[in-house]
C-alpha cells in the first residue's frame, strides 16, 4: 500500500497575481530568499525564515513579469516582463536599485536564459523583435554577440536554454518553437546542429540536465517528450511520459538529478524520477493551472524545497524525497 | 500294416494312460510316482514314437491332468517332497500342450475353494505365465499345431486369455499376485502376441526353420479383437503400437504380417481395435481402410461424424493417417466433403450438441490444413459453397460460442484458400478455444513416424539450444549501452499513492433534473451530455418529487439517446439512469416502456435495453429497502455489478435459479442462523408486478413490419420470455403470482419447441420460476390437465434436447415441480382442501 501523497510544508500568500515564474536562492549565510514574479508586474522577495515578504519591487510598470533569477555571484537580480524590458536589480545591502535594462521587444512569453560565464560576465538569450529570433548579449556589457534566425519555417521562438556543455567550446543553445520542434544552436557558429519535431502543438517548456545531456520537453498535449544529445550533437527523441491531464507550463530538474517536476494546467503538481521518468507523485493543492515549478539550492540537501506556483496566487512549498 | 500299427499304437496308449490314471485315483501311492513319470515321459521326444506322443496330447492330456486335479487333495500327492512335486506333478501342467493346460488350470481354480490347494494351482499358472506359455500357446496356433481346434473350443479359450485377470480376482480377492493383474497381464500377453508374430516374420523369411511352414494369423488377430472388444485395447496396444510401428518402418515382411493381423480381426471387433489403435498410433495397419469396409466406415465416418469424445490428438492422427497415403488421399477428400457438409448444415448448427460442433469444426480446420494446393484449387468452389453457407448459419446463431467458432472457421478457411487480400476478417475475443482452433490450421503435429520426430526433435534440440545461447551471448553487450541500467536508479524513490490523478473535467454537472433532462435533450456539447447522463440517476432517486413530473419525457429521451459523444460507459449510465426513474416513478414508466415495445420502429437493440431496464427495476424494487440511503447504494452496487449485455450469459439465470432452489430447501443447520435484525419491510414490487408483466403478453403474436416476434427475430423473444420468468420468478408471494403463472405457462407454451436454443432456454426458465414462484395449491388448481402435458414435454427434453443448458434446466423445473406436487398433496393444511 502506497503512501497518500503529501502535503505542502506550508504556503506563502499575497502575492496578488499568478505566480509566473519562482527563483530560490537559498546558499550562504543569509536568510534563504525566494523570488517570485506575479502577473500583477510584482517582483516578491519572500524570506523562507519568516515566511514573510521581504520586499516588494514594482519594476515593470505594471506588467507582467514573465522571469526572475540572480546572478550567481552578486546581489544583482534579473527580471523579465511583458513591457519588453530585461532589468537588472542592485540588491546588496538592502537596497534596491535598477542597475540597467535591456529592451527586447519581444511580445511574446518566452522566458530569458542566462548562462554565467565567468563570476563577472555572463551570457544572456532572449527572444527578439521578430517572432523567430532569438538575440544572445553579453552582461554587463550589454553587447549583443548573435542572433539567431532558423531559416525554416518553425513559427514562434517559445521557450529557450543556454548551456556550456563539456565537449564544445562555445555555448550552445536549445530553443522549442511554436510549430513543435526542437532545435540545437551552436552559438558561436550560429548554425543549427541538430533539429527534432518534439510535439505536434507549440513547446511549452522545456529543461535540459548538462550533465547527462538529456533533457524534456513539455507541450500544451498529454505527452512530454525526453530527448537526448548524443557525442555528435544530435537530438534523439526518447520517448516520454504520457499525462492524466494535457498541458504542462513548466519543468524543473532538480540539481541533485533525480528528481523532475512538471507544473500543470490541471492544478496539480507531477514529480517523477529523473532517470526512468517514473511517475513518483502526484501533488494536488492548488485550485488552478501552476504555473510555474522550483527547486532550492540548499546546500544541506535535507532542506531542500520545491516550491510550486499558481494562477491561484498562491506560492506552496513542499518537501520531497530529502532523505538521502 | 500301417494302420494296423498306428491303430495298435493308439490302443497301447490308450491302455497304458488309463492304467495309470486309475493308480492316481486310486488311494494307494506307492507306484505314483513312477506312474507321473510314466505319464511325463508322453510329453518329452526322447521316450515315445511321434504318434504317440501326438495321441497322448490330442486325446489323453485333458483328462490326465483333471484327474490330477482331482487327486490333488490325495495323502500320496502331500507326501511327495517339494522337489518330486515340482518335477513331477507341475511339469506335467507346463510341458503339455498349453490350451489344454491353461484351460484345465483356470477351470480347476474356478472349481476349487480356497485352500492349499487352490494356492498351488495359483502357483502353477502363475508359473504358466512366467515360463512364457502364452507365446508357445499363440505361435501352436499359428502354425496350425494345435491338437484340438473347434469353434466352440476357440472361442472358450479366447474368453479364458482375454478374461484371465478378472477370472482371477474374482477368485482371489485381496491375495492376488500382481502378475494376474491387468496392468501386468495384458502388457504380458502383448508381448506374447509381438513375439508370435516375430516368429512368423522369421517363419516367413526361413531363418531358424529348416522347412516352410504355413502361417495363420486368425488366431492372434481374434485374440487381439476380443481384447479390444472387452476395453482392453488400451493397454494391449500401448505395449505393441510402439513395436509394431517401428518395426514395420522399415521391414517389409513385418508390414506384410502387420496388415495380415488387422485385414483378418472378425467384423464385430473391427472397431473398438480400431479405435484403440487410432489412439496409440495409426501408421500400421496399412491400407485396411481401403480394403475393409467396416474399418472405412469406422474412420471417415464414425470417429469423425458421428461420435465427438475423443481428444483433438485423435483427430489428428486420424485425418493424418488418411492424408500420408497416395492411396488414401481420396478418402481424405471425401471426408472433407462430408465434414464441409455436416459444417454448413443450418440444420446440425441448430440440432446438434455444442460439443460435436466444436468437434466437427476441429476435423474441418485440420482436414483443409492438410490438403495440397492442387487438392485445394480442385476443392476451392465446394469449400467456398461450404464456407458461405456454413458462415450464415453459425452468424445466425444466438448462442456466442457457435457464433465464435463460425468466425475463427471462416478465418482459417478463408485465408487458406485465397492468398489475395480478399481474407475474411472478424472481431471476436481470443479465449482458450479460439486459440486452439486457430492452432490447427498450422501443419505441426502429426507425423506417421514416430522415432523419426524423436530424431527430429533431438536435432532439433541442440539448435535451439544454440539459438538460445547465442541470444544468452548477444544481450549482454547490449546491457551496457542501456542507459536505465545505471546502479542508481530511481528505485530507491517509493512513490505515493497517484490513484487521485484523474481526467478533469471543465464544465460542473447540473444540479437540478430539469437542467439534465434539457441538456440531455438539447445540448451539443459532448461534456455537458456525458456529466448529464453520469448526474441522472443519482438526481432522479434525490427528487423524487421532480422526477415523477418529468419521468415518462425522460425515459423517451434516455430511450431514444444515442451515444454520439463516445461516451464511456454510455450504456451503463443510460441503464442506470433509467433504471432509477422505473424504480421511482414505477407505473406510467412501466407502461410506457410496455407499450413502446410493442411499437413500430425501434431497433431490437431498444427493444433489449427496455426488457433490460424492466428487468433491473423489477429485481431493485423487490429488494428489502431498510432505509432510503442504504437503497440507492444498493441499487448502485447492482447496476454496477450487471454487466450491461447480459444476455448471452446464461450463468445469471441460473445462479438466480439455484439461488432460489438454496433458499427453499429447509437446512436444519440453518434455521437458527437467520439474522433476527431483519426487519420486515413492505415489498414495492409485489402491488405493481402485474404492470411488469401483463402487458407484454399482448401482442407477441402480431408481426409489425419491422418486428416480428414469432418469426426472425427470435432474439428479442428468447430475452422477453426470460425477462418474464424474471418477473415471474420475482413476484414470489405477491398475489398476483398465480395468475401470472398460469398466463405465463399458456404464452410459452406455444413457442416451447422453438428451433432456437437461447429461446427454449428461456421458455425453461420461465417456466422453472412459475413453479418456484406460484403457490403450491394453486399449481394444480389452476394449472391442471396443463400440469400433466408440461411434465411430459419436460421429460421430453430433460432427455432429447441438444443443448446441455436446455436439458439441465428441464430436469431442475422437474424436481421443482415434484417437489411442489408432493407439499401440495402430502399438506392436509392447505386452503384448496379446506375450500
Amino acid at each position: 500500500m502506497s503512501h497518500p501523497p503529501p502535503s505542502p510544508i506550508y504556503t506563502l500568500r499575497g502575492a496578488g497575481g499568478p505566480l509566473n515564474s519562482l527563483h530560490f536562492r537559498c546558499y550562504g549565510e543569509d536568510a534563504p530568499l525566494l523570488f517570485s514574479g506575479s502577473g500583477k508586474g510584482c517582483i516578491h522577495i519572500w524570506n523562507l525564515n519568516t515566511r514573510r515578504t521581504n520586499k516588494v519591487i514594482e519594476g515593470h510598470s505594471g506588467s507582467s513579469i514573465i522571469w526572475v533569477c540572480t546572478k550567481r555571484s552578486k546581489d544583482t537580480l534579473i527580471s523579465q516582463g511583458r513591457d519588453m524590458q530585461i532589468c537588472l536589480w542592485d540588491l546588496g545591502e538592502g537596497r534596491c536599485d535598477l542597475l540597467d535594462s535591456v529592451w527586447t521587444g519581444s511580445v511574446g512569453f518566452c522566458q530569458c536564459s542566462m548562462l554565467e560565464t565567468s563570476p563577472i560576465s555572463s551570457l544572456l538569450a532572449f527572444a527578439g523583435q521578430q517572432t523567430e529570433e532569438i538575440k544572445i548579449i553579453e552582461l554587463p556589457s550589454k553587447i549583443q554577440i548573435c542572433t539567431l534566425m532558423p531559416v525554416a519555417k518553425v513559427g514562434m521562438v517559445m521557450c529557450i536554454n543556454l548551456f556550456q556543455p563539456d565537449s564544445c567550446p562555445g555555448p550552445l543553445l536549445l530553443a522549442g518553437y511554436e510549430e513543435g520542434s526542437l532545435l540545437l544552436w551552436d552559438v558561436t557558429q550560429q548554425s543549427i546542429l541538430s533539429q527534432v519535431k518534439a510535439h505536434p502543438d507549440p513547446v511549452m517548456c522545456l529543461t535540459f540536465d548538462p550533465t547527462r545531456l538529456r533533457g524534456i520537453s513539455g507541450s500544451s498535449e498529454k505527452n512530454l517528450s525526453s530527448w537526448k544529445l548524443d557525442e555528435k550533437n544530435n537530438l534523439q527523441l526518447q520517448g516520454g511520459v504520457t499525462l492524466a491531464n494535457p498541458g504542462v507550463s513548466q519543468l524543473c530538474i532538480r540539481e541533485d538529478g533525480k528528481l523532475l517536476a512538471s507544473a500543470g494546467w490541471d492544478s496539480r503538481v507531477r514529480v517523477f524520477g529523473w532517470k526512468k521518468l517514473r511517475p513518483l507523485a502526484v501533488l494536488q493543492y492548488h485550485t488552478d493551472m501552476v504555473l510555474s515549478v522550483a527547486f532550492s539550492d540548499h546546500q544541506d540537501p535535507r532542506q531542500r524545497l520545491m516550491a510550486a506556483g499558481s494562477k491561484d496566487q498562491r506560492i506552496s512549498l513542499w518537501s520531497l524525497y530529502n532523505e538521502s | 500294416l500301417q494302420r494296423n500299427t498306428s491303430v495298435s499304437d493308439s490302443d497301447s496308449v490308450r491302455l497304458e494312460v488309463s492304467a495309470c490314471l486309475r493308480c492316481l485315483s486310486s488311494s494307494d501311492s506307492s507306484r505314483n510316482i513312477t506312474v507321473l513319470q510314466t505319464l511325463l515321459s508322453y510329453l518329452d521326444e526322447a521316450s515315445h514314437g511321434a504318434a504317440q506322443r501326438a495321441q497322448f496330447s490330442r486325446s489323453h492330456y485333458s483328462r490326465t491332468l483333471r484327474v490330477l486335479i482331482t487327486t490333488i487333495e490325495a495323502d500320496w500327492v502331500h507326501r511327495l517332497t517339494a522337489r518330486q512335486r515340482e518335477e513331477l506333478w507341475d511339469a506335467l501342467f507346463l510341458r503339455g500342450p498349453p490350451e489344454q493346460a491353461l484351460l484345465v488350470l483356470l477351470e480347476a481354480i474356478g472349481e476349487l475353494s480356497p485352500s492349499t490347494s487352490l494356492d498351488h494351482v495359483v502357483t502353477i499358472t502363475e508359473k504358466f505365465l512366467q515360463d512364457g506359455r502364452l507365446t508357445n500357446l499363440l505361435w501352436s496356433y499359428c502354425v496350425g499345431s494345435a491338437q484340438s481346434d473347434s469353434p466352440q473350443l476357440r472361442e472358450t479359450l479366447l474368453g479364458r486369455l482375454s478374461a484371465l485377470p478378472d477370472i482371477m480376482a474374482n477368485k482371489l480377492h485381496h491375495n492376488i499376485s500382481p502378475l494376474f493383474l491387468p496392468q501386468q497381464y495384458y502388457p504380458l500377453l502383448a508381448s506374447a502376441m509381438l513375439t508370435a508374430l516375430q516368429r512368423t516374420c522369421q517363419a516367413l523369411r526361413g531363418q531358424h526353420q529348416p522347412d516352410n511352414i504355413n502361417c495363420s494369423l486368425a488366431f492372434v488377430s481374434q485374440t487381439l479383437g476380443k481384447l479390444c472388444l472387452q476395453g482392453h485395447g488400451g493397454l494391449v496396444l500401448a505395449a505393441m503400437a510402439p513395436r509394431l510401428s517401428a518395426c514395420t518402418r522399415s521391414d517389409m515382411v513385418w508390414q506384410r504380417v502387420c496388415w495380415k493381423l488387422f485385414e483378418s480381426i472378425p467384423q464385430r471387433s473391427m472397431e473398438c481395435v480400431l479405435t484403440a489403435l487410432v489412439l496409440a498410433v495409426s501408421g500400421i495397419v496399412g491400407n485396411l481402410v481401403l480394403r475393409n469396409k467396416k474399418a472405412e466406415f469406422v474412420i471417415t465416418h464414425k470417429l469423425l461424424l458421428l461420435q465427438y469424445k475423443y481428444e483433438t490428438g485423435v483427430l489428428r492422427t486420424v485425418l493424418g493417417y488418411l492424408a500420408a497415403d497416395r492411396d488414401r488421399r481420396p478418402l481424405l477428400i471425401q471426408v472433407l466433403r462430408c465434414i464441409c457438409q455436416a459444417w454448413a448444415n443450418p440444420s446440425a448448427v441448430k440440432h446438434t450438441p455444442m460439443e460435436q460442433q466444436l468437434y466437427v469444426s476441429k476435423a474441418l480446420l485440420l482436414s483443409v490444413s492438410l490438403l495440397k494446393d492442387q487438392e485445394l484449387q480442385d476443392l476451392r468452389s465446394e469449400l467456398l459453397q461450404c464456407l458461405l453457407g456454413g458462415m450464415q448459419s453459425h452468424l445466425d446463431s444466438s448462442v456466442l460460442r457457435i457464433r465464435c467458432v463460425g468466425m475463427v472457421v471462416g478465418e482459417c478457411l478463408s485465408s487458406r484458400m485465397d492468398n489475395a487480400d480478399t481474407k475474411l476478417k472478424f472481431e471476436y475475443e481470443q479465449d482458450e478455444e479460439t486459440r486452439e482452433l486457430l492452432s490447427l490450421m498450422t501443419p505441426s503435429g502429426w507425423c506417421e513416424p514416430e522415432s523419426e520426430s524423436l530424431q527430429e526433435t533431438k536435432e532439433l534440440a541442440p539448435n535451439t539450444c544454440s539459438v538460445a545461447s547465442q541470444r544468452r551471448q548477444t544481450t549482454p553487450p547490449l546491457a551496457p549501452t542501456d542507459p536505465d541500467s545505471d546502479l542508481d536508479s530511481d528505485d530507491e524513490l517509493t512513490p505515493y499513492d497517484m490513484t487521485e490523478d484523474q481526467e478533469v473535467s471543465q464544465t460542473s454537472p447540473p444540479r437540478y433534473l430539469r437542467d439534465c433532462l434539457e441538456s440531455l435533450m438539447s445540448s451539443e456539447d459532448a461534456m455537458r451530455v456525458e456529466l448529464s447522463l453520469k448526474a441522472a440517476d443519482p438526481l432522479v432517486r434525490r427528487n423524487a418529487f421532480a422526477a415523477r413530473e418529468i419521468s415518462v419525457q425522460m425515459s423517451k429521451v434516455l430511450l431514444h439517446m444515442e451515444d454520439k459523444y463516445n461516451i464511456q460507459g454510455f450504456l451503463i449510465l443510460r441503464h442506470a439512469a433509467m433504471v432509477a426513474l422505473a424504480v421511482t416513478d414505477c407505473i406510467p414508466v412501466t407502461q410506457y416502456l410496455t407499450t413502446e415495445f410493442y411499437s413500430l420502429n425501434y431497433s431490437l437493440r431498444q427493444r433489449l435495453d427496455m426488457l433490460e431496464v424492466l428487468v433491473a427495476a423489477a429485481q431493485e424494487l423487490s429488494l428489502p429497502t431498510t432505509d432510503k440511503k442504504n437503497s440507492s447504494i444498493i441499487s448502485a452496487l447492482d447496476v454496477a455489478e450487471l454487466p450491461p449485455f447480459q444476455g448471452h450469459d446464461p450463468v445469471h439465470w441460473r445462479q438466480v435459479v439455484e439461488k432460489r432452489i438454496q433458499s427453499k430447501t429447509r437446512r436444519i443447520s440453518k434455521g437458527a442462523s437467520q439474522p433476527a435484525t431483519a426487519k420486515a419491510t413492505p415489498n414495492r414490487y409485489a402491488p405493481v408486478a402485474g404492470y411488469f408483466f401483463f402487458p407484454l403478453l399482448k401482442n407477441y403474436d402480431k408481426p409489425e413490419v419491422t418486428f416480428d416476434l414469432l418469426g426472425s427475430d427470435h432474439l428479442v423473444l428468447g430475452r422477453l420470455i426470460h425477462s418474464l420468468g424474471l418477473f415471474m420468478h420475482l413476484a414470489v408471494n405477491a398475489p398476483v403470482a398465480a395468475q401470472m403463472g398460469s398466463a405465463l405457462l399458456d404464452f410459452v407454451w406455444t413457442v416451447r419447441y422453438h428451433t432456437d436454443q437461447m429461446v427454449r432456454r428461456g421458455v425453461l426458465f420461465a417456466v422453472c420460476s412459475v413453479f418456484l414462484s406460484m403457490p403450491s395449491q394453486n399449481l394444480l388448481l389452476d394449472l391442471g390437465d396443463m400440469l400433466f402435458e408440461t411434465r411430459t414435454w419436460l421429460t421430453d427434453v430433460a432427455e432429447g434436447d441438444p443443448d446441455a443448458d436446455c436439458r439441465s434446466l428441464a430436469v431442475q423445473s422437474l424436481v421443482l415441480l415434484d417437489k411442489s406436487l408432493k407439499k401440495q398433496l402430502k399438506d392436509p393444511q392447505s386452503p384448496s382442501l379446506e375450500s
